[in-house]
């Protein structure tokens, strides 16, 4: 289990260098989708290595000249590393342009200065009612295909698509049993070490982590860990397109807290929701994303609340609190999170927000957050009995 | 000695205060008059005005808030509801007033509007949805969402004018007809667009006026004059104002007034985005002294510029037209290519020496990409710009210092470009 914990370990602390490997080693090309919602097997059915865009952990330089500090991490960061010509692996970009405000700055800036072989900007539209929306998603992620088809100059069949698919699902399982396993025996992994594996599965060619996931299941199952019962469970939500900064994980931990589950996207959000595969394949795939849970909020719900989502999630896993994790200056979380504090507390599942930013300047003020919020939970901070 | 130059304020601007008075009253009046009412985000109040519903338009709200000082306390209340202060200023505006009234939180009471009926939700700009999402959340008033995208690439035009145009008959029509019990009312909407269509031919004449050197009047006067061209669309008094806009604009012109005394502007400014607001004055106070004025820019040039594309006879097409069809489709001018197109064509247009371009620290709709437009633009046209950062509404996101410096660091570009 060390064994593949050390891949993980060497996949995420340098995906730059990683990526750049798997595209000679497989001598595929490597095609970029910005986080969140790009439907990363259409890529896959073309030939291609789709990897899911990552914020790097530098600080912004010449990014400076192209976006302002006032914008989410993920795109300054994204920004900055396409500038310094640290992501020149990467054969093509796919940007989903009706995410959020912020992405769309993005586009302009790779063209003018950075333009990839291949680019595509998707309009896929949020998950509202009517045949229209629904017609038009389709035709986006026709098009889409087509646009991929060109490039490559190979015909995507149906079934290849599905072929594509079965993959997706099969790592959408191998998660999800991951995370049943975590679910039993929390401690069996750090959250840091699982946030890792579901990262590197972003990163890897998909049938590589589905091996590696087939590897370390069995020994996860295996595995006995010793259960401490004086400990207190929480789940960390939301996190928009990136993984959290793995210190407040560990910190979280240190404090004493355990994290059984998780409601982040680079987590539990990444793998929801199998694509039918019975279905023609791309409406299929229109239909995932039309689920209208986990709840995220750039997608257009107001009818299901996120709050229930993570509700069920609290009494599923027996946790005692919530964490909610926002990336300063992600607006759709920002204007969503009063209503999903005010939730929890009519709920009376005590929750708090702690904000990360990309360059993190004090750790101070979110352990003492956390430390009061463990206190207030029960917990003794971590400190040995 | 160094030469004293202040602002010559037209007479007109002065009607218009009372005319926005009057609009926002008669939306707070209207639920004790029995009548229908809708909040819209993007230019979707058109169908709520064909319904004979009173509506009113988010960006319009904030803009009035901001106009009547109530914006401090009402962002306040939007802190008290839990409201994060980087989320954007008019979505906390919003969510600042329903809690005002949940909670009763003293606010200016002109700042206070009936829940609405319906929300008809545009999302051009997505946060332009999350408030419609946040207040069904909070107080469960149905939303009616349309997707209404921008549109980044000319090929992608032909698409998504079909899919906005699908939704207007699935979504929008039938749902209006549901709420207030009646057919959709296309003769209203063509009676709105008649007098949309003088208004906005006279406000081109008014246009004109901004090529003089100098200039009559200030993109601030044209900023204030937005709402019959926008909001209060459809209300005759719009024609009224606009034809006297005019006159004294000609008149301006004859006894030769610039709007900057005593002999009119050194520095002729493109101002991008959003016009702020809650800050009108304290620009004019800053910029007056240097003799330097706004003439134009994007966002106020977004209200309709072709009249004759204005076509009564089929208003909901010509709706959809505006914004997905002719040479530069609107949806099209908050996307870059968009952005570089129109602000090219306004330095040329009107003999522009410098750019202002605005950076909302909350709202990033106009902020898009604007660091490589204005680079874009600076080589291409050889007119220097600044960024000034800030907010269209909150005073703790706006520093006199900053704009200073910006300021002078733009007029000593233009300077030494003349030298
Ligand atoms: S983190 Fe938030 S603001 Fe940034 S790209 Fe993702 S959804 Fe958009
Ligand atoms: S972000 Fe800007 S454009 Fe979008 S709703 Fe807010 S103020 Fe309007």
């Amino acid at each position: 289990m060390e064994k593949l914990l050390k891949r993980i370990g060497e996949i995420t602390s340098d995906p730059y260098a990683y990526v750049a490997r798997l595209k000679e080693e497989k001598e595929k090309r490597i095609i970029g989708c910005f986080p969140m919602q790009v439907p990363e097997e259409i890529v896959h059915a073309a030939g291609l290595i789709p990897v899911v865009i990552w914020r790097g952990n530098e600080a912004v330089t010449w990014g400076h000249s192209h976006i302002p500090p006032y914008y989410c991490g993920i795109v300054r960061s994204f920004i900055d590393d396409a500038v310094r010509g640290k992501l020149g692996f990467m054969d093509g970009m796919i940007f989903h342009v009706r995410q959020c405000l912020l992405i769309m700055d993005i586009p302009l800036i790779i063209e003018r200065h950075v333009k990839p072989e291949y680019m595509k900007l998707l309009y896929l539209p949020p998950v509202y009612p009517g045949k229209a929306t629904r017609d038009f998603l389709r035709s986006d992620l026709e098009l889409f295909k087509k646009s991929l088809e060109e490039y490559t100059g190979n015909t995507i069949t149906d079934d290849m698509l599905k072929s594509s698919i079965a993959v997706y699902n099969e790592n959408r399982s191998l998660l999800e049993r991951l995370y049943e396993i975590r679910r039993k025996k929390p401690r069996i992994l750090t959250s840091a070490e699982i946030t890792k594996i579901v990262w590197a599965g972003m990163l890897m060619q998909k049938e590589d982590h589905n091996e590696l996931l087939r590897d370390l299941i069995p020994l996860m199952e295996a595995r006995t860990v010793e259960t401490a019962t004086t400990k207190i469970k929480v789940i960390p939500v939301g996190c928009l397109c990136q993984a959290p900064p793995f210190d407040v994980l560990n910190m979280i931990e240190d404090l004493g807290m355990v994290i059984p589950d998780d409601d982040l996207y680079v987590g539990s959000r990444y793998f929801a929701n199998k694509v039918n595969i019975d279905d023609n394949p791309i409406e299929a795939l229109a239909e995932r994303h039309l689920k209208k849970t986990p709840v995220c909020p750039t997608k257009g719900v107001w009818d299901v609340l996120w709050a229930d989502d993570v509700e069920e999630m609290v009494k599923l896993n027996n946790a005692s609190g919530v964490i909610s994790i926002h990336v300063k200056f992600c607006p759709p979380h920002a204007c969503y999170y009063p209503d999903f504090k005010s939730r929890m507390i009519e709920k009376g599942i005590p929750e708090i927000l702690v904000q990360v930013e990309h360059e993190m300047l004090s750790m101070e003020g979110i352990k003492t957050r956390l430390q009061s919020f463990t206190e207030s939970l029960g917990g003794n901070n971590g400190e040995k009995i | 000695m160094e030469k004293k130059y202040k602002l010559n304020r037209l007479k007109t601007t002065n009607d218009i205060r009372p005319l926005v008075d009057q609009h926002w009253a008669s939306l707070r009046e209207a639920k004790a008059k029995g009548e229908m009412v809708a909040w819209a985000s993007a230019p979707t109040f058109i169908f709520a005005f064909a319904m004979g519903m009173k509506c009113h338009f988010m960006a319009g709200y904030s803009a009035y808030c901001g106009g009547i000082g109530a914006a401090v306390d009402v962002l306040q209340a939007a802190k008290m509801g839990g409201d994060l202060a980087e989320s954007c200023s008019y979505h906390r505006l919003h969510m600042g007033m329903a809690e005002a009234v949940r909670r009763d939180i003293p606010i200016n009471p002109d700042a206070i509007l009936p829940i609405p009926d319906i929300m008809i939700a545009g999302r051009l700009c997505p946060e332009m949805a999350y408030y419609a999402e946040g207040l069904n959340r909070r107080l469960g008033v149905p939303v009616l969402p349309i997707e209404f995208p921008i549109v980044f690439d000319r090929e992608d035009v032909p698409r998504i004018k079909k899919y906005f145009a699908a939704q207007i008959k699935e979504t929008v029509i039938p749902t209006l007809e549901k709420v207030c019990g009646k057919p959709f009312d296309y003769d209203r909407m063509s009676e709105i667009l008649t007098v949309l269509k003088k208004v906005v031919t006279v406000r081109n004449k008014c246009w004109e006026f901004f090529k003089e050197k100098p200039s009559p009047w200030t993109l601030w006067d044209y900023g204030v004059s937005i709402a019959p061209l926008f909001y209060m669309m459809g209300n005759p008094v719009g024609i009224a104002y606009y034809e006297k806009l005019l006159k004294e604009l000609q008149e301006r012109k004859e006894k030769g007034i610039p709007a900057i005394g005593p002999e009119g502007e050194k520095y002729r400014l493109y101002w991008d985005g959003w016009l702020p607001w809650a800050f009108l004055g304290k620009f004019m106070r800053k910029l007056t002294p240097h003799a330097a004025v706004c003439l134009t820019g994007r966002y106020l040039w977004e209200f309709y510029p072709d009249p004759d594309m204005i076509d009564p006879e089929h208003p909901v097409e010509t709706w959809i037209n505006l914004y997905y069809d002719g040479k530069e489709p609107l949806a099209m001018e908050y996307a870059p290519k968009g952005a570089l197109h129109d602000i090219g064509n306004l330095i040329e247009d009107y003999s522009l020496d410098g750019m202002i371009m605005f950076s909302s620290k909350t709202c990033r709709l106009w902020n898009i990409s604007q660091l490589d437009v204005i680079d874009i633009l600076e080589k291409k046209y050889g007119v220097p710009g600044v960024i000034i950062e800030g907010d269209m509404i909150d005073p703790s996101m706006v520093s006199d210092s900053q704009i200073d410096t910006r300021l002078e660091a733009l007029f000593e570009l233009i300077d030494a470009r003349r030298r």
